[in-house]
């Protein structure tokens, strides 16, 4: 029996379809139930659909011995967990944003930045040796800078077209291959003897 | 009313866990004497400087501070193996000896999830000692230290800190480099150090080596496999070595207890040379982990060559109780002295406890007393002198 976290939202779709050519039977993961914890009809497999920051948690107690999130999570989790495939699915990077015209602020002492990536962003400018004020948001992370709460945002950029309605540019590519990641709990990958055919096998399915 | 909570991170440990949690460390107690270790307690304050003067130094985000009365920085013990080898190369003549202990270790850092910040922990420390008799003899005695607290279905996961550092030199990064590229090697991230690799021009041959790291676990198959992977004199030495230890622990009997991994890079740096850890399918974390540190004392003046390994009693409880092992709360029996026959009662009761019965002598007395103590679940030993 293996136990997954999956990110809920955009990469759970991609997830399962990828099991599904890896002969995982996923079709439970297709029915509307508010169910939340899944397993395949054969038994082999269980399911836990959780908020895309849980992955980690999720894995690296053990409760899941395999998890698929995005390395914008891992980087801000920053977990004691096995890093195993980069699945490719998810692309995005990681962008400091905010008004051309402001470009300069870039450098002024006590850069506000607004976003959801708290740590990363702290360790980001840390390991610059820059002072920043990291102002934490759940979401809208573009209306921060729009209503003068922050000068800038850090945040994931798919295809850029939220930060252009609202006037903003992204001002540094921070982190360029962002993608959805396979890990895996450090003990189940030994203990479990049927996690390695299987990661195999999804890596031999990209 | 925030005074009756405690900070985060930290737990009380209640009678029914706490009564199972001392038998576990009763057993172990046992074991460590009659194998000839000798216990030594280290105390829980030390000095900041103590951490912060030594290159293997615990990483000051992790310790728990506190200012002296003069001003000073102490700090709570935040490794045992570090106040071991401390006593050791300052205070103990003969540097030729097995230590052992239980203690609290306190981390700033770690909470939340499996981790606490107060580590209740039991270990040994083999001092003065070399060779792979020596590491096969530490592996052996957590393996059996392990049967010993009733865990089922463990094994110890085996390597060599000498094997990732001659992979890594070939490469020639400097050391931040070496510290990021171990960062990616114990997360078995072989995309991100790949990328390093490439970044910092180092040799393709020795690139592949590091790359091939990550999967360099399993049976003792893989140290054919690593053996053959490099050239580096350091990382064959070190391979070498395990399958010396490896053969060891076989004729010893203890094949279908070990697994190797070569990707297994510790955080801590004091480490020199083979290192393990315990692990249970029910548990996401090791419940044991040690390894050699021949260096270590050094910094504190003196070399002692040494190995040992912890044991987290509190993951052990968790894991027991995930595999189903925790014994039922058993009751104790009460003595119930009959009006006016208190000293017979008491006698009773110094008899039985004596003998090594488990027996408490009652608050309550008479037939009255008998039945509140029945009606509470408690089987009742009446005692008294008058005829029936």
């Amino acid at each position: 029996m293996i136990y997954f976290a999956l990110a809920k939202g955009r990469l759970a779709e991609e997830s399962a379809k990828l099991l599904g050519r890896c002969g995982v039977d996923v079709s439970v993961l297709s029915q509307d139930t508010r169910k939340l914890v899944l397993k395949s009809a054969d038994g082999a497999f269980g399911f836990f659909l959780v908020k895309p920051s849980d992955v980690p948690i999720y894995v690296e107690s053990g409760v899941a011995d395999l998890g698929i999130v995005g390395k914008d999570t891992l980087l801000e989790e920053n977990r004691e967990l096995y890093e195993l495939l980069d699945l490719g699915f998810g692309q995005c990077r990681m962008c400091l944003a905010g008004y051309p015209e402001r470009k300069d602020v870039l450098t002024s002492p006590n850069l506000r930045v607004a976003t959801k990536y708290v740590n990363t962003a702290r360790r980001l400018f840390e390991g610059r040796g820059e002072e920043a004020e990291i102002i934490p948001l759940h979401g809208s992370i573009e209306l921060a800078p729009v209503t003068g709460l922050s000068d800038v945002i850090f945040d994931v950029v798919q295809t850029g077209s939220t930060l252009k309605a609202n006037g903003l540019v992204v001002l540094e590519e921070v982190f360029t291959h962002i993608t959805a990641r396979l890990v895996a709990n450090k003990v189940s990958l030994k203990l479990n003897k049927e996690i390695l055919p299987l990661v195999e096998k999804i890596g031999e399915n990209l | 009313m925030i005074y009756r909570k405690l900070p985060a991170g930290v737990q009380d440990v209640l009678p029914r866990e706490c009564r199972i949690l001392t038998d576990i460390k009763e057993r172990l107690q046992k074991k460590f004497t009659v194998s000839g270790y000798r216990p030594v307690l280290s105390a829980a304050l030390e000095y900041y400087d103590t951490y912060s003067k030594i290159r293997n130094a615990v990483p000051q985000e992790h310790l728990f501070k506190l200012s002296d009365t003069d001003g000073n920085l102490i700090v709570l013990r935040p490794d045992m193996t570090l106040s071991i080898s401390r006593i050791a190369a300052t205070k103990l003549g003969e540097t030729r000896t097995r230590l052992c202990y239980f203690a609290d270790k306190w981390d700033l850092k770690s909470a939340g999830g499996i981790t606490s910040r107060e580590i209740y922990q039991a270990g040994v420390e083999c001092l003065g000692e070399e060779g792979a008799f020596s590491d096969a003899q530490a592996i052996a005695f957590a393996i059996e230290c392990l049967k010993e607290t009733g865990l089922k279905d463990f094994v110890v996961d085996i390597g060599h800190v000498g094997y990732f550092k001659g992979v890594t030199r070939a490469c020639g990064l400097d050391e931040d480099r070496a510290e990021e590229l171990r960062g990616y090697i114990n997360a078995k991230d072989s995309l991100n150090a790949e990328r390093l690799l490439s970044g910092s021009g180092a040799k393709k041959s020795a690139a592949a080596v590091v790359g091939a790291l990550p999967s360099l676990f399993g049976g003792a198959e893989v140290l054919g496999r690593a053996y053959a992977l490099t050239e580096d004199e350091l990382a064959r030495s070190a391979v070498l070595h395990l399958k010396e230890v490896n053969e060891l622990l076989c004729r010893m009997g203890y094949e279908t207890y070990i697994c190797f991994d070569l990707g297994t890079v510790k955080k801590l740096s004091y480490y020199s040379g083979v290192i393990f850890s315990g692990l249970v399918k029910e548990l996401g974390a090791p419940v044991m982990s040690g390894g050699r540190y021949d260096n270590l004392a050094d910094d504190f003046g003196k070399h002692i060559p040494a190995v040992g390994f912890a044991m987290g009693l509190k993951r052990i409880l968790v894991a027991l109780e995930r595999q189903g092992s925790l014994p039922a709360e058993e009751d104790v029996p009460v003595i119930v002295c009959g009006e006016g026959s208190e000293e017979l009662g008491y006698r009773e009761f110094l008899g039985r406890t004596a003998r090594g019965e488990r027996v408490r002598l009652s608050d309550l007395t008479g037939e009255e007393g008998a039945k509140r103590e029945r009606a509470a679940g408690h089987a009742v030993i009446y005692v008294t002198g008058e005829e029936k």
